[in-house]
């Protein structure tokens, strides 16, 4: 009765200090928003829940990105960003409260990092025309082409890419290569399912297996066990690094791999992939629509610099690339609206009109491929690069690939 | 029910109303007016909140009915949840039918498939039931996944706006007005239900399922019947969900959300009808202050991007356990209390 009586007090005491502290921060932090010399961007970031592991460093490289920007550039034309984050613990009715608050809070343009979260805040965002852009796409957000955009090439891009590469590249024997398909059981597996089924039949490509495996997997040895059955020349993987490492790793452990050839999404293929799936990663094929760290690109210096002072454990992640270009992107879009409009007549169509759709070959410091605005089509970037596990490390071992639009059909 | 000091009732009419005193009238005409003038004063972001608070309620409320009243426990709420969502925005997308079409066949088919997955409730209980209805939430789930015709599979559905005699529901106001009605419509059915013959022999049922059988209480009709109005509450929450995001798909419908939902009705109080509606204004408010909290901490002590995120999920785990070991009986049985000591004011002893 004693400890429940200390525990209850304790409790009430912190619970207290909680809402205490919260309304004097809240209070303290009431001015700044209120400053003519910001522009207000939101970003809706998983940083808990399932999709953390991508979600942490691509949120903080914004975060540190924007900091850069306002710190040391200045801001955009004289104007500090001032950025509204709120962590959607990669939920969907969470998101679709944040979208909200973001529109209410007058931010000129959100992003989130997971086609997952976009998707659940597209729907609002498109009725309202508040533009935003998610960082990783499937192709159902941007087709059809409303006011969501994708920063890179969707997971259906990253399929045609790698399926070139391969038929290209690698493929030696004769008749169509047999692709078996193993796919995370969300956009991230079906975009890359809607482009092998909009386009292998083109390429000559025979897609003997689909399997699916959730993102919290620990084996996928009855999948492989299926896949190889069928005996196929190719197992492309569209996923998030945790699963991904599992499937390589039953794959090596059921003789699978070495053997047929491995491809990768860009959502699985970071350091953390070759992390946890160690030796067994050695050889697997992936596309990534950045450049790696410590290639010669003009931002990378100051992107190293703020990592390895502010998350150094960020270091060789690509996702913290991925983001760090983001922030650049966003700077853009802000710049031009800017420049364009003006602050007085800066409203969140206005940044669309004459921010998202000016980008014309917007150089993001080298780190992915050029930015630009097609009509039609919205995706900004539109090229991506192969890689490879070559002892331990993730090596481009192609230049810029262009990533056409693929004329996918949704409702 | 208990009366303030020296109110008594003279019928039986009186006796079973649920509102009798005029403190009890003015105070639902003081919360109806809040309640109406709502949109007046929040924003959307928070009218966003309070229609993710009401839709979360209606579900949360079926679920006390089938856990809390009749003791059926099921961890698959989530996917019934799914069935409405995905029944309405097939209809009104792709059928183009009304939304109130679409809203009462989301609750009567999310009901009738709760009463196929209850069926193991007649020869099975507590966890084995558990893990039965896991079943359900992963067979429904996977079946929208790979119905891809109907569902558009993972890739989703866009979901028009609720609309009802030429009124569209867009904004978050009007949704809201929406949304809060049919959940005050939803707890003034679940009251009542609580004190019918069904009600009372959902609790017996509960209590002791063998003595209820021998008092001739039909444990099949019974238990089937607890799973459909459970489920079609979950229904049309899904369908108010669905119109009320603008897309679906089944990233919404987690395992994680229907252990979510058992959470909120045990902090909330199981076996009451305040109990749901305190569980989840706590458990989503509680979520916003933490996603507030982080990057406010952030700003305010100039810390490292990121710094802060991890004591979301601190917070969230610790209030939940504290809150388990010091008031096992939910936020309803403090509500009560509170009730009986106002009772007795300014006598209390």
């Amino acid at each position: 009765m004693k400890f429940k009586k200390v525990l209850k007090i304790a409790s009430i005491v912190c619970l207290a200090l909680v809402v205490v502290v919260t309304s004097i921060i809240g209070t303290a932090c009431g001015g700044s928003t209120d400053t003519d010399k910001t522009v207000k961007v939101g970003f809706s970031i998983c940083y808990t829940g399932v999709a953390a592991e991508k979600g942490r460093p691509m949120g903080d490289a914004k975060l540190d990105c924007i900091k850069y920007i306002n710190e040391e550039l200045g801001g955009v034309n004289g104007y500090e960003i001032e950025v509204i984050w709120r962590d959607n613990q990669y939920d969907a009715s969470k998101a679709a409260t944040i979208i909200n608050e973001l529109m209410d809070a007058d931010t000129l343009m959100f992003t989130t990092n997971s086609s997952a979260m976009m998707t659940a805040s597209a729907e609002i965002a498109n009725r309202q025309a508040f533009p935003g852009f998610a960082v990783f796409s499937t192709p159902a957000l941007t087709n059809p082409p409303q006011h969501i955009y994708a920063q890179m090439p969707d997971y259906g891009d990253d399929w045609a890419a790698f399926a070139n590469y391969f038929l290209e590249n690698i493929w030696a024997g004769t008749g169509k290569p047999k692709m078996a398909l193993h796919l995370l059981n969300n956009s991230t597996g079906a975009g890359a399912k809607a482009a092998a089924e909009a386009l292998a039949d083109d390429l000559g490509i025979e897609i003997v297996s689909i399997e699916e495996h959730d993102a919290t997997t620990i084996s996928e040895i009855d999948s492989i066990t299926r896949i190889m059955a069928q005996e196929p020349d190719i197992l492309y993987i569209s996923s998030t690094p945790q699963p991904t490492s599992i499937i390589i790793q039953n794959a090596v452990e059921k003789g699978l791999y070495p053997g047929v050839t491995i491809g990768c999404g860009h959502a699985s293929f970071t350091s953390v992939l070759v992390e946890l799936a160690g030796a067994d990663a050695e050889g697997v094929y992936g596309v990534f629509p950045t450049v790696n760290w410590d290639d010669s690109a003009p931002a990378m210096a100051k992107m190293t610099e703020y990592c390895q002072e502010y998350h150094p454990e960020h270091y060789g992640n690509m996702d913290y690339i991925t983001s760090w270009a983001e922030g650049l992107i966003v700077a853009e879009i802000l710049r031009l609206a800017l420049e364009n409009a003006g602050i007085d007549n800066l409203t969140p169509q206005i940044v669309e009109e004459q921010g998202f759709k000016k980008l014309d070959n917007f150089d993001v410091g080298g780190l992915h491929g050029p930015v630009s605005y097609t009509p039609g089509d919205n995706r900004l970037a539109k090229s991506v690069r192969v890689f490879q596990v070559q002892d331990g490390e993730i090596v481009p071992i192609t230049g810029w690939v262009e990533a056409p639009k693929i004329p996918y059909q949704f409702d | 029910m208990d009366l303030p000091s020296g109110i008594r009732n003279y019928t039986y009419d009186r006796d079973m109303a649920i509102f009798r005193t005029k403190t009890h009238w003015s105070m639902l005409l003081i919360l109806f007016v809040i309640l109406g003038t709502l949109p007046l004063y929040l924003d959307n972001h928070w009218l966003s909140v309070a229609n993710l608070i009401g839709i979360t309620i209606i579900a949360a409320t079926g679920l006390n009915i089938l856990i809390g009243y009749c003791g059926q426990l099921s961890i698959g709420h989530a996917g019934f949840i799914a069935v409405g969502a995905y029944t309405s925005a097939v209809l009104t997308n792709r059928l183009e039918l009304p939304f109130l079409v679409g809203l009462i066949s989301a609750g009567l088919l999310s009901g009738f498939i709760g009463v196929v997955f209850g069926i193991p409730s007649v020869r099975v209980k507590g966890f084995y039931l558990a893990i039965s209805t896991i079943a359900a939430q992963i067979i429904i789930i996977w079946i929208i996944n790979h119905w891809e015709s109907v569902t558009g599979g993972f890739n989703g559905i866009v979901v028009p706006p609720a609309k009802i005699a030429g009124i569209t529901f867009v904004s978050q106001g009007s949704q809201f007005y929406l949304i809060i009605g049919i959940a005050i419509l939803v707890i003034f059915f679940a009251k009542n239900l609580a004190r019918t013959r069904v009600g009372r022999a959902f609790i017996a049922i509960r209590d002791n399922d063998l003595a209820a059988e021998v008092m001739g209480i039909n444990l099949f009709r019974y238990k089937l019947l607890a799973f459909f109005i459970g489920c079609f509450l979950a229904g049309i929450a899904g369908s108010l969900l669905a119109h009320w995001i603008g897309f679906m798909n089944t990233e919404n419908f987690r395992l994680t959300e229907s252990i979510l939902y058992v959470g909120i009705i045990i902090i909330g109080g199981l076996g009451s009808t305040i109990g749901p509606i305190l569980g989840v204004v706590f458990i989503r408010l509680l979520e916003k202050g933490i996603s507030f909290l982080a990057p406010t901490l952030e700003s305010t002590f100039d810390l490292p991007a990121g710094f802060t995120t991890g004591i979301g999920p601190m917070v969230f785990g610790i209030v939940i356990i504290l809150f388990l070991i010091l008031e096992p009986r939910g936020l309803a049985h403090r509500w009560q209390l509170f009730k009986a000591s106002y009772r007795l004011w300014p006598f209390s002893y």
